[in-house]
């Protein structure tokens, strides 16, 4: 369950992004607050530290009290951008949270049992379809992950959100479905492997075809094939290129 | 090597690669990827041998999604051929990338396993690249 952590910010008179800029030249990341039908009130953090809890993991399903200049106000992180190239944040936003108010959050699927999944153990691989699910939950009872067993998982079979077990008080924001979280599916060096090998039995068989047809229209051109006579003259070039070719 | 099934125009202009990846740069499929941080065209010859030292590293585990298309066709004039008469025939095909975006995404391997495999990919590629992680 969410514990409410400290963060410290100050705020920033102007919007805007030559403000935001200016925030940026200064060495501190712009950010936003909002909701609770109340003013958008924009702030700057250090960058420092919001780097340290992005990069931390789980900052968007942790709630903060903002110490914006003193008044401190209860939190969510609802998004943050950083920067393409550099990876360094470059805004954040932050939402209200009055009490017992309901959010959406992606929540982080943790996928445990590896070893219990046969799948896995003949060479496949998981390929996970939802890094995150989108749930409904109380600001007060967001859950750090949920706990995906692969426990039983074959390649080809599929991890439904029906198959997890949700802590109480979370629903998850799909409801008309039973979508798919995570897949067992051949890993891409198995996938290369078996295509070479589809294309090189092809070549054999079109080679062996060939050295058929070759072998059964000798006889055909003399009855009597004279010693030393090259029956497949035309068949034996045309094979050996596609021989070479396989390879 | 990948390349274009039909195109609506054989010859390309030549172009220029201005700004930042606005699309394509943040992890869409797996759990590691290599970023580019230069912008230019990485060919469908370098994109393949990329592809191939990631693969042969991971030893058949896991999975490698390639996140760029090589749509360009670059021209070529022959060689001992004086100027003009022309614009030269497409030789080979080209992606034009732009600093962040994501080139290849790897999953179902170890970070470790997933970083050298990276780092093998990114030496046959003409632009310096960053391995990321995604963040949970």
């Amino acid at each position: 369950m969410s514990n409410v952590k400290e963060m410290k910010a100050t705020a920033r008179p102007k919007a805007g992004k030559g403000a935001a800029r200016a925030t940026r030249r200064s060495g501190r990341v712009p950010g936003v607050i909002y909701g609770e039908k109340l003013t958008p009130l924009t702030i700057s953090l250090d960058m420092a530290e919001i780097t340290h809890r992005i990069y931390a993991g789980h900052f968007l399903t942790t709630v903060y009290d903002l110490d914006v200049d003193g008044q401190k106000t209860r939190v969510i992180p609802r998004a943050f951008q950083l920067d393409p190239v550099k990876d360094r944040p470059i805004h954040v936003d932050f939402q209200r949270l009055g009490q017992g108010t309901t959010v959406r959050v992606h929540i982080p699927v943790k996928f445990v049992n590896h070893d219990g999944a046969p799948g896995l153990k003949r060479g496949g691989t998981l390929n996970i379809v939802r890094h995150t699910v989108e749930f409904w939950c109380p600001a007060e009872k967001i859950p750090e992950s949920i706990t995906a067993d692969l426990g039983g998982m074959d390649i080809g079979n599929s991890l439904h959100i029906s198959k997890i077990p949700l802590p109480d008080g979370i629903r998850p924001v799909i409801r008309d479905r039973d979508f798919t979280v995570a897949t067992v599916v051949s890993s891409s060096g198995y996938i290369e492997e078996q295509l070479l090998a589809k294309q090189k039995a092809e070549a054999d068989a079109a080679a062996a075809a060939a050295a058929t047809a070759a072998t059964a229209a000798a006889p055909a051109e003399g009855a009597v094939p004279a010693e030393g006579a090259v029956p497949a003259e035309g068949a034996a070039p045309a094979a050996a290129p596609k021989a070479d070719a396989k390879k | 090597m990948l390349q274009p099934s039909r195109t609506k125009f054989r010859k390309a202009f030549k172009g220029r690669i201005h700004g930042r990846a606005t699309s394509g740069n943040e992890l869409a499929f797996g759990q590691f990827g290599l970023k580019t941080v230069e912008p230019d065209r990485i060919t469908a010859r370098q994109i393949e041998a990329a592809r191939r030292a990631i693969t042969r590293h991971m030893k058949r585990a896991g999975r490698v999604w390639v996140n760029i298309f090589p749509d360009v066709p670059i021209s070529k004039k022959p060689t001992e051929v004086r100027m003009g008469k022309g614009k030269g025939q497409p030789e080979y095909w080209a992606a034009r990338v732009k600093p962040g975006r994501i080139l290849f995404e790897v999953d179902g391997v170890d970070e470790a396993t997933a970083r050298e495999a990276m780092r093998l990919a990114a030496g046959k590629l003409p632009v310096r690249t960053r391995f990321i992680a995604r963040i949970v």
